[in-house]
């Protein structure tokens, strides 16, 4: 793995001006991520991870939603605010995204073939021989048996881990080089959740793709990522190499996070938990936004918001408990 | 037609086109309900007497004064002439023939040609003035559901004027200033019926527009009109279809209205000019105005019980 950034978000504020108040669901979130490196957005239900990964291609909707502040540099174009029709070149060419339902995300009335097909023409200009030939073999790549079948199969007709695949087989069809995967594994079983699983490793491995893995789960953290970005409140509070993340972790929510990982081993009955609720993202308490919830608050941590800040070359946090912090 | 063409009526015409197994599967759906069968049945019956009947009628515009007031055969007529020199009436009775066998009116034109000639202009009027309404209806409720804020608002705020402007009133007064044509007749009854398509189309593509496979192409690069043209409306279709199918009659109806109150293309017989001119003389003769009443009750009838097949066979939620 090079070090060189391949996407870089910088201070990204992603707020919603409802009818009820400002929510503001990204709240400066800076990341860089290398060319050929998974890089996982971790966080509970209502975090930001998911807006975080609409924001980079600027999906959500608008209005009411806006990105108020920030950028995010590809190509040394800043996507924050280019003209729509660059982003449109760039959505699904360069930049992919994979949904967490490929039930919802598949048109119901089209095949399986019409609708990669449509994908591969929107950025490529192949006639429909060439196209169909691209889609078999994007179709055979994400192991569909029968693939022929396949690409004259509405989505109705398939099952939940072969239209999961279709779908990355659709994102995929232009080559992008970096795949924003929300949640991709959470409709599916456990067993078509290791085949998701393996077929992103490998992409990664053999394609050298970066990827945006967004998820609930450290235990796919473990499995996929090389580096983990844990949200809270619309903020990365702690960034570093999954193995460090896991092992040694910073900040007390990772460690609430990562105590709530379930041991088999133990002996306890309970499943442990953080106790409290993730902040209202319209109302959020001052200072860090976790205090609240935190085990290990002290007053400083009340009023002054941290910084995310080096605590070594390759682990981040924002965590007031880090005594290099603040000075 | 080139094939950048054919691949956008692909998209349009979408999985009726794409999907022969999915027409079949509608069809045997459709075929479960006789009523709308027997209703498809007319209007093709219908369209084909409107279309290669009057290679065969005879001209609907003829008069023949020897012939008035003829009934159709198996009737019977009485009339009283008064004869000036005897001073006194002589009652003739005038039976049917075959030689009109739907007998003639005051004029002695030929009921049958004249039927036939409604048939075509109904059929035309119904279909291109709901063709276009239905266009336009579609193409404003999914623009509208599509780019909401205020295009959304305008466009709902343009179909409300519309929706409360009195249409007939409108058709009479532009009939009134141009003159009667079926061509404006057509464009006034397509350019102020979409109103009704335009909201019922907005609402199911609202719901459609918040689903993952619309934000999912969107990711994946499509443009406006392609998630427009190639994901709202072909989802949308199968609304279209029954909806056009359910507003025809109504247009029907006010075509015949119009030509009922006088304001029909003078130069065409359509049911609504028989019937006005029946009306005159209903007691002498029944079937000059009876006859295109059936037509109209039948049409309407069949139209709207093809409509309601098509919907229950459409809605994947009825159990049929």
């Amino acid at each position: 793995m090079n070090s060189e950034a391949l996407l870089e978000v910088k201070n990204l504020k992603t707020w919603f001006f409802t009818r009820r108040g400002i929510v503001k669901a990204v709240n400066g979130v800076d990341f860089a991520l290398r060319r050929g490196e998974c890089l996982c957005l971790v966080g509970e239900s209502g975090c930001g991870k998911s807006v975080t990964a609409l924001s980079l291609l600027r999906l959500f909707d608008s209005p009411p939603g806006k990105i108020v502040e920030g950028e995010i540099i590809y190509q040394g174009i800043d996507l924050a605010r280019c003209p729509i029709g660059h982003l449109r070149q760039i959505r699904g060419k360069d930049i992919a995204m994979v949904f967490q339902n490929a039930q919802s995300a598949l048109n119901p009335i089209f095949t399986i073939g019409d609708q990669i097909i449509e994908q591969i023409n929107t950025h490529l200009d192949l006639n429909r021989e060439q196209a169909l030939e691209k889609a078999r073999m994007l179709l055979d790549k994400m192991r569909i048996p029968e693939v022929d079948r396949a690409l004259t199969q509405y989505p109705h007709q398939m099952s939940g881990g072969m239209k999961q695949r279709a779908m990355i087989a659709m994102s995929l069809s232009c080559d992008p080089c970096i795949l924003i995967a929300d949640e991709p594994t959470t409709a599916v079983d456990v067993t078509i959740r290791a085949q998701i699983m393996n077929i992103l490793q490998e992409l990664k491995r053999n394609r050298d793709m970066s990827i945006i893995f967004i998820t609930h789960d450290l235990s796919l953290v473990r499995e996929i990522g090389d580096r983990a970005a844990v949200i809270y409140g619309g903020r990365i509070v702690e960034i570093a190499p999954v193995e460090r993340i896991l092992n040694k972790p910073a900040h007390p929510y990772t460690r609430g996070l990562i105590s709530c990982l379930p041991d088999v081993s133990s002996e306890s009955k309970r499943l442990p938990s953080i106790e409290g609720n993730t902040p209202n993202p319209m109302d959020m308490p001052s200072g860090c936004p976790f205090h609240p919830r935190c085990n290990r608050v002290m007053d400083v941590c009340r009023s002054v918001l941290p910084e995310l800040m080096n605590i070594l070359d390759v682990h981040a946090v924002a965590c007031h408990l880090h005594p290099n912090l603040g000075k | 037609m080139t094939s950048k063409s054919i691949s956008v009526l692909r998209k349009i015409a979408g999985p009726f086109y794409v999907n022969r197994r999915l027409l079949g599967y509608y069809w045997e759906r459709l075929q479960k309900n006789k009523l709308s069968i027997a209703g498809l049945g007319f209007i093709l019956f219908l369209a084909i007497v409107g279309i290669f009947g009057p290679l065969f009628t005879q001209d609907p515009t003829k008069a023949d004064l020897e012939v008035p007031n003829m009934p159709p055969p198996g009737f019977t007529r009485q009339e009283s002439i008064y004869n000036i020199k005897t001073n006194d009436f002589t009652n003739r009775t005038i039976e049917g023939g075959l030689t009109h066998p739907l007998g003639t009116d005051s004029k002695g034109r030929d009921m049958l040609a004249m039927l036939v000639s409604g048939a075509r202009i109904s059929l035309f009027v119904g279909l291109l003035a709901t063709g276009i309404a239905v266009f336009l209806g579609t193409f404003i409720g999914v623009l509208s559901a599509y780019l909401g804020g205020w295009v959304d608002n305008a466009l709902m705020r343009f179909t409300d004027i519309m929706m409360t402007f009195p249409f007939f009133l409108l058709l009479v007064l532009i009939v009134f200033i141009f003159g009667s044509s079926l061509a404006i007749i057509v464009l006034v009854i397509g350019l102020t019926g979409w109103t009704g398509a335009a909201r019922l189309i907005r609402s199911e593509a609202l719901s459609l527009r918040t689903r993952d496979f619309i934000t999912a192409s969107k990711a994946l690069g499509a443009s406006d009109t392609r998630i427009m043209f190639n994901h709202l409306i072909p989802n949308v279709i199968s609304l279209v279809i029954v909806m056009a199918s359910l507003s025809i009659p109504g247009v029907i109806m006010a075509e015949a209205a119009l030509s009922f109150i006088g304001l029909g293309d003078p130069t065409s017989t359509s049911w609504g000019t028989i019937l006005n001119a029946g009306q005159h003389s209903l007691e002498t003769a029944w079937w000059v105005a009876v006859e295109p009443g059936i037509m109209l009750f039948l049409t309407v009838l069949a139209f709207n019980f093809f409509g309601d097949g098509l919907r229950d066979a459409f809605d994947p939620k009825a159990s049929i």
